[in-house]
């Protein structure tokens, strides 16, 4: 691993540390988590599509997100999408880095949620910047793997 | 040549990890009595060896060795101490470069890196375990 992603992880450690450490207010705290992402992935995306053209379609723009953006956000990319076709997205990612460092299994898997929370507004972020307004969330069943859903809202 | 078995400890002196691999004689004490012993026997051989060196040591105490066993000491810049006991056949340096390479690519990453972790207690995670457990079996010098 590159050393100079080490404070990120490290920082998100601490951020998610923070936010929980109020225990009895923990969907207030994966919400402002979520917030924080959001406003990220808003920012984020700006710098990182300065040399993409327009995405001709959601598909086109789902398979950035999975390559360029994973890839310059994670270091590595999505290893599995998919959809129905009809807005809901399934991005699959076999070795999560906010949790690969956790466990491989289902030890500590209630503490996953945390862990997760902002990398959903992260892509929430991202996808509304990019004129998607969409419902993302995670499923772990076994750590470090994640499925993340993408639910496109239709106006 | 064999691994027996390796204890790690914060710099407090508190027993974050211990694993044994070839052990085949145990002691009667608890593993937290054992521990505590063995820190504080590491402890008077590190300032034991550097009051009686006839020079200035580099590197202190690092290992010693009976008729059955060696035990080896690795200690970081942060004061975690690595203990890996082995049979004679084994030198130290051979022990030197994979106590670093467990403290670097195990310790750092699954320990300090793993966020349900508070650094100074000891270590329960499964992932640690097997990671550490991979690291030892896989080096030249486990039977």
């Amino acid at each position: 691993m590159d050393s100079e992603e080490v404070p990120l992880d490290l920082l998100h450690i601490e951020l998610v540390a923070h936010f929980v450490s109020q225990k009895d207010k923990i969907d207030e705290a994966l919400s402002t988590l979520e917030a924080i992402g959001f406003n990220t992935g808003y920012r984020l995306i700006e710098r990182l599509t300065r040399d993409s053209l327009k995405f001709k379609d959601e598909l086109d723009l789902m398979k950035f997100i999975c390559k360029d953006f994973w890839v310059s956000v994670f270091r590595k990319q999505i290893d599995n999408l998919r959809t129905n076709h009809q807005g809901v997205y399934v991005l699959q990612d076999n070795t999560f880095k906010f949790l690969n460092k956790i466990s491989d299994g289902k030890q500590y898997l209630e503490f996953a949620p945390r862990y997760m929370a902002f990398t959903c507004g992260l892509l929430r972020g991202t996808l509304a910047n990019l004129g998607i307004v969409s419902v993302v969330t995670a499923d772990v069943t076994s750590m470090p793997s994640v499925k993340f859903q993408v639910k496109v809202q239709r106006v | 040549m064999t691994i027996y078995n390796l204890y790690i400890f914060h710099e407090n002196g508190t027993l974050l990890y211990y694993q044994e691999w070839h052990r085949r004689k145990h002691t009667e004490m608890s593993r937290e009595e054992e521990g505590k012993l063995l820190y504080g026997m590491i402890f008077s051989m590190k300032s034991f060896v550097n009051k009686l060196s006839p020079s200035d040591l580099k590197d202190g105490f690092q290992s010693f060795k009976t008729s059955k066993y060696r035990l080896n000491f690795y200690e970081t810049a942060s004061s975690v101490k690595f203990i890996l006991n082995t049979d004679t056949s084994v030198t130290y340096s051979l022990v030197k470069d994979l106590l670093k390479a467990v403290y670097a690519q195990v310790f750092v990453e699954y320990a300090v890196k793993n966020p349900l972790y508070k650094p100074g207690d000891p270590i329960l995670s499964l992932l640690f375990k097997n990671k550490c457990d991979h690291f030892i079996k896989a080096s030249s010098f486990y039977k």
